[in-house]
């Protein structure tokens, strides 16, 4: 046991020291909050003033008020006092001289055609940003209904609101009474693919470290110590311990700048639920309002977060045996390619059934997907998010134990021939060979 | 005897496949001696000892350590230094170092001290933090010469433990292994294809071929049994007159010219039955220049040859 430790810590001592590994560590979570913070950006960013001048040479949204004298419109609620965008209303355009010498930053266009093909011209000097194109599209978009609204229908704006209605579906779990699976299973999802790429990864360098040990000749030296079958486990753990300990890495450090960050955007005031909106809101409260990220408040973190730590470690220790047989099967990377072609089929084919299960988590698919032990550990965690009963999830984790096991002793057995064997071409025939073979 | 013995091989056989790697063999190995485990590439020296580290098993006879039989909790008193090694390149000298010895089950302090020891022994010192990957061939043979020692093993296996090395550090190597084995510290078992250091270094030998044991004794008394009566004669004059004059008293069985100009030849002969030696050398000096005279003595190389060839004809 002793020395199951020393192989074990050796084998993650000499990865997570590497610079690598924590370059691939930090940049996630750094790339998760760059992510969000330009999304929070483009949010709250107050953009440019804009200056517009429409020219609604057909009066259909705005008159000249005499007391004032000057033209405004006809539905002031449809271009409320903005910091970013300020409108003028004008029957005529101005020239292009004129237009360049005025403090207007944009012209807009509106004429009878926009009834027609709901499009309007607009010209500027400068380009403007899309959140004040998307800000004047939304108020001519209103100013244009409220017309329609009274020209077609002679009906009372407000009377119209009240009488149109949309519908919004709100799913819910009859038993769970949790709602919103798709965007769960979108979650769980994320989950499985991070789990396909721990383990494609973490096997991968089971493989080569194997590979690497017969090839620097070591191998004998470390066998005439402890047995194949410790070298292996023990292999496998440390690197499998190097997987768990950059999960944990990765999701702490993404919760602490969620925590930290949000703090700081909270104190800064930079977290509104529109972008003229006055009143600063907490993290939640803003994520709640954009659609994009409020179904991440839907998930239960720390379940997922275990549920990955689990089947990745199952998952992970199941598919590394077969790794380290093949890496103890070659002298050379190289070699290991052709095998790694059928022990590479069960995860990509749970990954693509995970992909195709996020619109249906609940289908026949996505269910005997995730009890088939070589695919449980992948389909499994798009489903939990959506809501699993406790005996499906130990039936997939004990069978996924028992194949893990399994493939440990096979695999063992392979290893032990396999790691002093060199320069013996592989066929599947020698393979089988070295896994009927005594000693 | 077998009391006194290190190892006892027991008819120890071990197939791969069709193909026979160990054929009853049985020796044993005295203890706090240094033994020669010989025999041409293929002879299955690597399988033996193997077997002996608990890598393979054999497919039938025994193998005893020390008086008991041996099993994988004998590992920790035996060295091994294998033929085929490395060390890891991405570890540091210091830190490997200390990993190997802990596998072997000592304390790391304990190790750390006698690192610090052999380290400096051998002239390794200065390079305990470096990258393996930053280190000699040479430097790394001897790390990993240390490590087979460190946990001064009862028996200690060396295969080929002077391949790579320069001369100086060879023969530093040498006399640490002369040293363990005069103290009394480990028995050692040595394989190697050097037979200068089997010389220098064995008490005894045992010579493998086709997996078979064809020969085995200390060194003294198989090259003193090679003998055969051979002399070595070096003369001046001619060849045809050095065979015109020996007649028929001896088998002349090969000459070679060690300096032609002044006509100087040494000669290989066998004299004939029943004729004395010294008489013989006192009446051939007088029918030649003869330089020099003795009885020639073979060296392992030429016990080694011998016997590999003889074994060969038999078989063919």
């Amino acid at each position: 046991m002793k020395t199951l430790k020393h192989i074990i810590y050796r084998e993650w001592i000499t990865r997570v020291r590497r610079k690598a590994f924590l370059l691939g560590t930090l940049v996630a979570p750094l790339l998760i909050a760059l992510g969000i913070g330009v999304k929070i950006w483009l949010a709250s960013s107050t953009d440019e003033e804009a200056k517009v001048l429409v020219v609604d040479a057909s009066g259909l949204i705005s008159r000249f008020e005499d007391r004032l004298d000057t033209w405004v419109p006809i539905c002031p609620d449809c271009f409320p006092e903005r910091s970013t965008v300020t409108y003028r209303f004008a029957p005529e355009s101005l020239s292009d001289d004129d237009f360049v010498t005025s403090d207007f930053d944009l012209m807009v266009f509106f004429d009878d055609g926009i009834l027609q093909h709901s499009s309007a011209n607009y010209f500027y000097e400068k380009a403007p940003a899309m959140g004040t194109t998307r800000t004047i599209s939304n108020d001519l978009a209103s100013a244009i209904e409220r017309f329609k609204v009274k020209r077609d229908l002679e009906l009372d704006y407000a009377a119209y609101k009240r009488l149109k209605t949309s519908i919004r579906l709100v799913g819910e779990d009859v038993i769970t009474r949790d709602g919103n699976a798709t965007g769960r299973a979108l979650i769980g999802f994320v989950f499985s693919l991070l789990l396909f790429l721990q383990i494609m990864v973490f096997g991968m360098h089971v493989m080569r470290g194997v590979i690497e040990e017969k090839a620097n000749r070591i191998v004998e030296v470390v066998i005439s110590v402890v047995t194949p079958l410790q070298l292996m486990t023990g292999k496998i753990i440390g690197i499998g311990l190097v997987g768990l300990t950059q999960f944990a890495l990765l999701f702490g450090l993404s919760w602490l700048v969620y925590v930290v960050g949000g703090q700081w955007l909270e104190a800064n005031e930079w977290l509104k639920t529109s972008a003229d909106s006055a009143v600063s809101v907490d993290l939640e409260t803003w994520m709640a309002n954009q659609s994009e990220l409020s179904f991440l408040l839907d998930v239960n973190w720390p379940l997922m977060v275990f549920a990955a730590a689990v089947f990745f470690a199952l998952g992970y220790f199941m598919y590394a045996c077969i790794f380290a047989a093949i890496g103890a099967s070659v002298d050379q990377e190289s070699d290991a390619q052709y095998l790694m072609i059928p022990a590479m089929i069960p995860p990509v084919l749970a990954y693509i059934l995970a992909a195709s299960s996020i619109e249906n988590p609940e289908g026949d698919l996505a269910i005997y997907g995730s009890y088939f032990p070589l695919t449980a550990p992948i389909m499994m965690l798009t489903r939990i998010p959506v809501g699993v009963a406790w005996w499906e999830v130990l039936l997939s984790v004990s069978g996924v134990a028992v194949t893990a096991y399994l493939l440990l002793r096979v695999s063992a057995r392979i290893f032990r021939i396999g790691i002093l064997s060199h320069g013996k071409k592989l066929t599947f025939k020698v393979f089988w060979k070295r896994l009927k073979q005594r000693n | 005897m077998e009391k006194e013995a290190a190892l006892v091989i027991d008819h120890v056989s071990k197939s791969y496949g069709t193909q026979q790697a160990l054929n009853a063999v049985q020796f044993s190995v005295p203890k706090g001696k240094v033994f020669g485990l010989l025999g041409p590439n293929g002879a299955g020296k690597t399988t033996l000892l193997r077997m002996l580290n608990g890598i393979t098993e054999p497919d039938s006879g025994t193998i005893s350590f020390f008086g008991q039989s041996l099993s994988r909790h004998h590992l920790p008193r035996i060295g091994y230094l294998p033929e085929e090694r490395g060390l890891y390149k991405t570890m540091r000298v210091g830190e490997q170092a200390l990993y190997f010895a802990q596998l072997r089950g000592m304390e790391k302090e304990d190790a750390r001290a006698k690192l610090m020891h052999w380290f400096e022994k051998l002239e390794v010192d200065g390079w305990w933090n470096k990258e393996v990957s930053e280190v000699s061939k040479g430097m790394a043979q001897k790390i990993q010469f240390i490590l087979s020692i460190l946990h001064e093993p009862d028996l200690l296996i060396l295969d080929e433990p002077l391949s790579g090395f320069d001369p100086i550090n060879a023969q530093r190597v040498r006399s640490t292994i002369q040293e363990l084995s005069e103290k009394g510290e480990a028995t050692i078992l040595l394989s190697t294809h050097d037979m200068g250091s089997v010389e220098e270094m064995c008490d005894e030998v045992a010579l493998l071929h086709h997996g078979n044991l064809i020969l085995q004794g200390p060194v003294q008394d198989l090259r003193d049994n090679a003998r055969d009566g051979q002399i070595q004669v070096t003369f001046q004059g001619t060849v045809m007159e050095f065979t015109v004059a020996i007649g028929a008293s001896a088998e002349l069985l090969n000459v070679v010219s060690d300096a032609p100009r002044v006509g100087e030849h040494t000669a290989m002969l066998r004299l004939s039955p029943g004729t004395e030696q010294s008489a013989w050398i006192h009446w051939i000096s007088g029918e030649m220049k003869i330089t020099s005279c003795s009885e020639w003595q073979p060296s392992m190389r030429d016990v080694f040859m011998h016997a590999v060839e003889q074994t060969s004809h038999s078989v063919s």
